[in-house]
């Protein structure tokens, strides 16, 4: 088990109890989403993974061992665990882009050589490498973003935290974020644990799936058990996918025979449509090549 | 809000010019070599040619384009002159130019004011385009770079690092406050101009201390231990432009000689 919570519950300074006894395990090479309205405790949630924070009670274990809050474990604890934070603005405090993508290696000491390269190959498997000397200012959100992650590439970690990867972003950037994960997930085997609210896209992304309400988890499972729960996603403020939503209707309000396992991306809905259609798919394929 | 326009201008043209990817130690050297002469050289001839010289590598080298760099330089010179032109009239002793006398009021110009004002002006200007060229053609971060170098205080080089990163952020909170706030009539007559004012002032500070705090957050999470450390992979300076700008100077200091010795 690569991560585990166990009972942890954490209480801001000023008396907000942000986690309320939340168990939870994630396994190497899963993508894991936390799906939760704003100020759910998601965040807070994310930052007990590198330790920053230290839980008022409970304990978090890394690789079945507890987190040890000494520095120098810390240090290995936050070049294995990579930590993207929503703002980039937050994130990207060097003058140029090189600069902050070298801060992470610069900063486990390696060798100047070993971190120029670190950062050419960050930067490249990003798509920034022709932005190397550009100071942050002059990017946009979705290159800061990629940037921001770049950053936390560059000290070769294995786990990527990523607190609201794509929110602010233009859809084209969002799917281009989400893809970079995706593919950073199948090639290099990164284990991604990401906030979100965007549950149309999570469905593309996760394996995985929590659903926080006020500091709890009410609710795990895979995408499909989870959004054809869709009581109880209303009930957190949150709402299904929106194809999933139209599908849900077409069956309660039109009566059409729709599958039970409601489908929850254009993929499946296509197929769905198809089926409902009675059009057998190799036939439809055959009509659109020709 | 032109300030911003001003200084995010200027910003980018430092990294875009075409001498910003030079050795920035040539370019600091030079510009501070060519300052301190221009000033304190007591020929007025010596901060023209600074002034002529630093023009030409910024137009024709760094490839500034003339409206901006004469944009930038009009204000400036307008002030400069108003300043010096009361040094010329009212300052100096000796030998006098001129001289009204009326009954109730006398004032003579004195040539050596005069003389002093000219220098002045020119001085000015020569200092004036030293800076400019450091500005214009070198990208902050190289002067960065430059100054841990020269082994300048650490804590002086991170704290103006942060500050050049996040001015920019607040930058644009600041005029995204600002319309906001003219949108909704705030800048609307001179009292609520300044009330608008302090509030975004206000405001700012406190956004600051937040900003402070989540950017030590990120920088934890990226392993920061109390140090900033940057990588210096800039070209090192050529000999070669060193000793053109030794010789530079050498002739500055000869031109200024000659002139005291014609006089």
């Amino acid at each position: 088990m690569l991560f585990r919570l166990e009972n942890v519950s954490y209480r801001y300074p000023d008396g907000t109890l942000a986690l309320d006894g939340v168990s939870l395990s994630f396994e190497k090479g899963e993508r894991i989403a936390l799906l939760g309205p704003n100020g759910c405790g998601k965040t807070t949630l994310l930052l007990h993974l590198n330790g920053i924070l230290k839980p008022t009670s409970g304990k978090v274990y890394f690789e079945d061992k507890p987190l040890e809050y000494a520095s120098k474990s810390l240090l290995n604890l936050r070049r294995r665990v990579g930590f993207i934070f929503q703002d980039p603005n937050d994130q990207l405090f060097a003058p140029t882009v090189k600069q902050d993508v070298a801060f992470g290696p610069l900063n486990l000491g390696q060798p100047i050589d070993k971190v120029k390269k670190s950062v050419d190959e960050a930067l490249k498997t990003v798509g920034m490498s022709e932005y190397a000397d550009k100071p942050p200012h002059f990017l946009s959100l979705g290159q800061k973003k990629r940037v921001a992650l770049a950053g936390v590439l560059a000290m070769q970690p294995e786990v990527l935290v990523m607190d609201e990867p794509t929110s602010n972003l233009d859809p084209r950037a969002s799917i281009e974020i989400l893809r970079l994960l995706l593919r950073l997930n199948q090639e290099f085997g990164f284990t991604l644990i990401l906030a979100t609210h965007d549950v149309d896209t999570v469905p593309l992304f996760a394996n995985k799936l929590y659903i926080m309400s006020k500091g709890k988890i009410v609710l795990e499972g895979s995408p499909e058990e989870i959004f054809s729960n869709t009581e109880l996603i209303r009930s957190v403020n949150l709402r299904s996918p929106r194809i999933t939503h139209l599908f849900e209707i077409l069956r309660r309000k039109n009566h059409l025979p729709v599958n039970k396992k409601l489908p929850l991306t254009i993929g499946e809905a296509r197929k769905e449509i198809l089926w409902l259609l009675n059009v057998k798919m190799d036939k439809k394929e055959k009509v659109n090549s020709a | 809000m032109s300030f911003i326009n001003l200084c995010a201008q200027i910003d980018r043209c430092a990294y875009t010019n075409a001498l910003a990817k030079s050795s920035p130690t040539t370019k600091v050297f030079f510009a501070l070599s060519a300052l301190i002469l221009s000033v304190s050289l007591p020929s007025p001839l010596v901060p023209i040619i600074v002034f002529l010289t630093t023009t030409v590598l910024l137009l024709h080298f760094a490839k500034i384009p003339a409206h901006f760099y004469s944009s930038l330089l009009v204000y400036p010179t307008i002030i400069v002159a108003l300043s010096c032109l009361i040094i010329a009239l009212f300052f100096g002793y000796g030998e006098p130019l001129t001289a009204i006398v009326l009954p109730w009021f006398g004032w003579t110009v004195f040539k050596s004011g005069v003389m002093m004002g000219v220098t002045t002006f020119f001085r000015v200007e020569g200092a004036l385009s030293c800076l400019y060229f450091l500005v214009l053609t070198t990208p902050m971060t190289d002067i960065f770079i430059t100054l841990r170098r020269a082994h300048m205080p650490k804590i002086l080089i991170e704290m103006s690092l942060l500050i050049y990163r996040y001015m920019f952020v607040f930058m644009e909170v600041a005029a995204q406050m600002y319309t906001a706030q003219k949108l909704r009539l705030g800048h609307s007559s001179w009292q609520k101009r300044i009330r608008s004012t302090a509030l975004i002032a206000g405001n700012l500070f406190i956004r600051t201390l937040e900003q402070g705090e989540r950017t030590f957050t990120a920088m934890n999470s990226r392993g920061y231990d109390g140090n900033i450390r940057t990588l210096d992979d800039l070209p090192q300076p050529r000999r070669v432009s060193f000793i053109g700008i030794i010789f530079f100077d050498v002739i500055l200091v000869f031109v200024t000689l000659l002139m005291i010795n014609l006089q």
